[in-house]
């Protein structure tokens, strides 16, 4: 049994599970299976079974379902025993790379070219794969995952500049902003939205040309090596600088840093002071704005030539501070985005009845495009039910889930989808016009 | 183990997808929210009648066992594969069928899922009453094998009140139809009301259809708590006399208060005293403003030491996740819970709750108390350490202790749970040998060669 899973568990959480099926019917994955092998509670299971060696279990087998847990932390949150879901697979998943890591596949390769930043051989990797004869002979050679990949999208721009910003002026606050690979690489323009958003608003921004990947995509495969460089990596490319916070617009960056990068480093290495100090600073842009809020500032409004009614897609990795109290009803409706987005004269905001998950998930969706498809159809079902004129968002994983509409909206129908930073960046433009 | 040609007839029957057969699939579905599992040889996904049909005719022919599964979070084991064989999972069969609006039923598939079925008749202005504290999770058809009740059940009765037609396969692989939309219904013995309850002993549900009602136009919430427990069994009983009864009437004791203290997030929810009641009023919205005036003119005869009335809808939904939160809450108490959802007559509760605290107190170990008062039934839930084996003899000496009394008392072993493989060998606490070989008879009827549920209830 050469491929049995060998590896102990550290969090013995799972012995907290009393199999009550409340995470059942909020799990993405378990929802468009019905099967219970797909669910939070049947996951716990095969870990405890695993690392209770009651059963020899075969790490393929085992590798199936784990890959396609979204790490949504949807089922992390309805556990009334407070089971870490999310950190029992993410552990896991790190034990079955080591078994299975070395076999090489057109995923993994994707994953080693984000590493390095080489842009070029990101997008041949994503791109041959979606090639049908290829797809056919890779099944054989190089493993591909099932379907197409997000990168048929047309509007990825992989030469588009990154703004990048290195000398700090003047102004009171200051702060840094951290892109994430794909508000770097793929949509920059996102990134010179935030940085006009902060900078209008009387904010130094300092954007270093070193950072990278979070390294969420990593320790979602169980590559715990290349996530402890990123972070590394990130944290030196922002150390020593003069800045209150750092700021990042994507909700699956600010999951990564706030809450795993203190997880994956233990208290007595020599890094975690700076792991920890990095991810206590750190803020997604909605925090960050009712923050500076809290302390003072007038944070600017702005206006909408065109009234346009939309609909807020929560991301899953979207947090508010614990502290906060929705104090408007944009706020009681999407939490501390509901800020900003009272701030956008012209906004309209409808109501999505069930906040469904978008069916993203960073490497899922590539692992497994056709479930991540179903997954992003219920969520289209609600955004239907509320007829926006533009669905906004505040992720990057969601941004690729939510445009990917092929297949989704009949025919040539298209919803436009658009980070509310870009929205508020354009109602503060609009507004001097 | 299980002949392999079954599995490939399955797999011939219903595809390779809807047939689950490796070991780490099968795990997956060994376990309910008991503490017992058994692991099942196969499972199987159909999607209509004709497919289960099929697949217990195909278990007559391999003369093996077949257990039916919603959502798997019942706590009397009754979806538990005891002796192995194949489960039938129904959670594929998830669709709504009909909706009769001039009748006021509607016809559904057994796997959905209660609160799917809740929102979508909110939202065309119905509602359907029954609400265990597993709604939004398990399925309507582990709902009506279980005859499961919640809150709601002191104004609007429980599962079987609302189920009017079923299609039904029995354990020789038919397929018949019992009940009728008509209100009055008098035409041979009521099958509609034996399966309801039946804990899947008797046959497989394909199609169910339930009686629905017009949604209240709003409802309200009263907080209350007594350190004095016989005077909030009497504000409750002057409650329950009034026409315009409460449509909830949960308590908690004291263990349980403190269980779920942390889900209550509003400063202005303050939890004090010993016995706590959670109250609410629909209707329309003068109906229910009338109603809450009254309750608490009420409530305060009887000296209350907290009294809290919300119509917010923030801060009712903390209050219900909050009750909805202490039976999974209760871990912390012990990592074994033998959970009883014992029933008395109303009348019988301050006795039986006086026993409960004389038995822990008896035993030395921890017995936290909650239920739906206005219907008598009483979670009793004994937490104890597994490995300490001393304890655990002692829980279940404090369970049979219990569980005797109840009967004394003229109450039911169990209210909703069923009782499946915990509580199957206190039946005779209750029944006499002739009783329960009419039960088994009844069975027999509809499943000679005893493959559908076997080991369940007697």
């Amino acid at each position: 049994m050469k491929d049995r899973v060998k590896y102990k568990n550290i969090d013995k959480s799972y012995l907290d599970c009393v199999h009550c099926g409340k995470c059942l019917s909020g799990c993405p994955s378990y929802v468009a299976n019905l099967n219970e092998f797909y669910s939070p509670r049947g996951r716990v299971r095969l870990i405890l079974t695993d690392d209770a060696d009651k059963l020899p279990l075969r790490a393929p087998k085992v590798s199936e379902t784990m890959s396609s847990c979204l790490l949504c932390g949807r089922c992390v949150k309805i556990c009334p025993n407070g089971v870490k879901i999310d950190k029992l697979i993410i552990d896991e998943k790190i034990r079955l790379n080591e078994l299975t890591g070395h076999v090489f596949s057109i995923d993994k390769f994707a994953l080693k070219a984000l590493k390095n930043k080489r842009k070029v051989l990101l997008k041949s990797a994503l791109e041959i794969g979606n090639i049908p004869i290829i797809e056919k002979l890779s099944r054989r050679y190089a493993p591909k995952p099932e379907g197409k990949s997000f990168i048929s999208n047309k509007d990825l721009a992989f030469n588009a500049i990154f703004p990048i910003n290195e000398s700090l002026g003047k102004n009171v606050f200051k702060v840094g902003y951290f892109s994430g690979c794909v508000f770097n690489s793929i949509y920059p323009q996102i990134s010179v939205d935030t940085i006009i958003s902060l900078t209008q608003n009387g904010i130094d921004v300092f954007v270093p040309k070193t950072q990278g990947c979070c390294g969420l995509p990593f320790i979602s495969s169980g590559d715990i090596k290349s996530f402890r460089e990123l972070a590394l990596n990130n944290v030196r490319a922002f150390k020593d600088k003069e800045i209150h916070y750092i700021v990042t617009s994507c909700a699956s960056c600010a999951y990564s840093i706030n809450k795993l990068y203190p997880l994956y480093f233990n208290a007595n290495e020599d890094e975690y002071a700076e792991i920890k100090q990095f991810s206590e600073k750190l803020l997604n842009i909605w925090s960050f704005f009712k923050e500076l809020e809290k302390k003072g500032v007038n944070i600017k409004s702005g206006e909408l030539k065109k009234e346009t009614e939309v609909v807020f897609h929560a991301p899953c990795h979207l947090s508010n501070m614990p502290e906060f109290k929705p104090a408007s009803s944009n706020e009681n409706l999407i939490g501390e985005a509901g800020f900003i987005a009272d701030k956008i004269n012209g906004l309209k905001l409808k109501p999505l009845n069930h906040n469904y998950c978008c069916g993203n998930g960073g490497m899922f969706n590539i692992r497994h495009y056709n479930l991540s498809k179903k997954i992003t159809s219920r969520k289209f079902e609600e955004i239907k039910e509320a007829s926006p004129q533009e669905v906004l968002t505040s992720c990057s994983g969601c941004m690729f889930s939510l445009k990917d509409q092929k297949g989704i909206l009949e025919g040539s129908e298209r919803l436009p989808v658009r980070h509310l930073i870009s929205v508020y960046a354009q109602s503060l433009k609009e507004l001097k016009e | 183990m299980m002949d392999k040609k079954l599995i490939n007839e399955f797999e011939m029957l219903l595809g390779k997808d809807r047939v689950l057969s490796e070991t780490e699939e099968l795990l997956c579905y060994s376990y309910d929210a008991t503490s017992k599992d058994f692991m099942p040889d196969v499972v199987v996904f159909p999607l209509d009648a004709e497919e289960i049909s099929k697949i217990v005719k195909l278990c007559l022919k391999y003369n093996t066992p077949v257990v039916g599964r919603g959502s798997g979070s019942g706590f009397s084991g009754g979806s538990l594969p005891l002796k192995g064989g194949v489960v039938v999972s129904f959670t594929k069969m998830n669709r709504i069928l009909e909706l009769d609006e001039e009748n006021m039923f509607v016809t559904v598939e057994p796997g959905i899922i209660n609160a799917d079925l809740k929102n979508y008749l909110s939202e065309r202005g119905y509602f359907y009453p029954p609400d265990p504290a597993s709604y939004e999770f398990s399925t309507i058809g582990g709902n009506v094998a279980e005859c499961s009740g919640g809150p709601a059940a002191v104004k609007y009765g429980v599962t079987k009140d609302y189920v009017a037609e079923l299609e039904v396969i029995t354990g020789e692989g038919e397929i018949i139809h019992t009940g009728s939309k008509a209100v009055k219904n008098v035409s041979g013995y009521n099958l509609t009301e034996l399966f309801s309850g039946s804990e899947g002993t008797l046959g497989l549900f394909s199609k169910i259809t339930l009686k629905i009602l017009s949604k209240p136009e709003a409802n309200s919430l009263i907080l209350v708590s007594f350190n004095d427990i016989n005077n909030g069994f009497n504000a409750a009983i002057s409650l329950l006399k009034l026409r315009n009864r409460p449509s909830m009437l949960e308590f908690m004791d004291k263990s349980s208060i403190e269980s779920v203290k942390s889900y209550f997030k509003s400063d202005i929810i303050r939890i004090e005293g010993n016995f706590l009641f959670i109250i609410e009023a629909d209707g329309s919205q003068a109906e229910v403003d009338k109603s809450i005036g009254e309750y608490e003119k009420i409530l305060k005869e009887f000296s209350p030491v907290s009294l809290f009335s919300s119509s917010s809808t923030g801060e009712k939904k903390e209050i219900m996740e909050a009750r909805k939160a202490i039976s999974p809450s209760l871990r912390k108490y012990g990592d074994l819970k033998i959970n009883n959802d014992i029933a008395v007559p109303i009348n019988k509760i301050p006795t039986m709750l006086l026993f409960l605290e004389e038995t822990s107190k008896l035993y030395n170990i921890p017995v936290i108390n909650f239920g739906h008062f206005g219907d008598g039934n009483i979670h009793v839930n004994i937490m104890l350490d597994k490995k300490d084996i001393e304890m655990v003899k002692k829980g279940e000496k404090a369970k049979y202790d219990i569980l005797k009394k109840t009967v004394e008392l003229g109450g039911s072993l169990s209210g909703e749970h069923g009782i499946g493989l915990e509580k199957k060998e206190f039946m005779k606490l209750k029944y006499s040998d002739y009783y329960m070989n009419i039960l088994k008879n009844i069975k027999k009827a509809f499943d000679p060669q005893n493959i559908i549920n076997p080991g369940k209830i007697f």
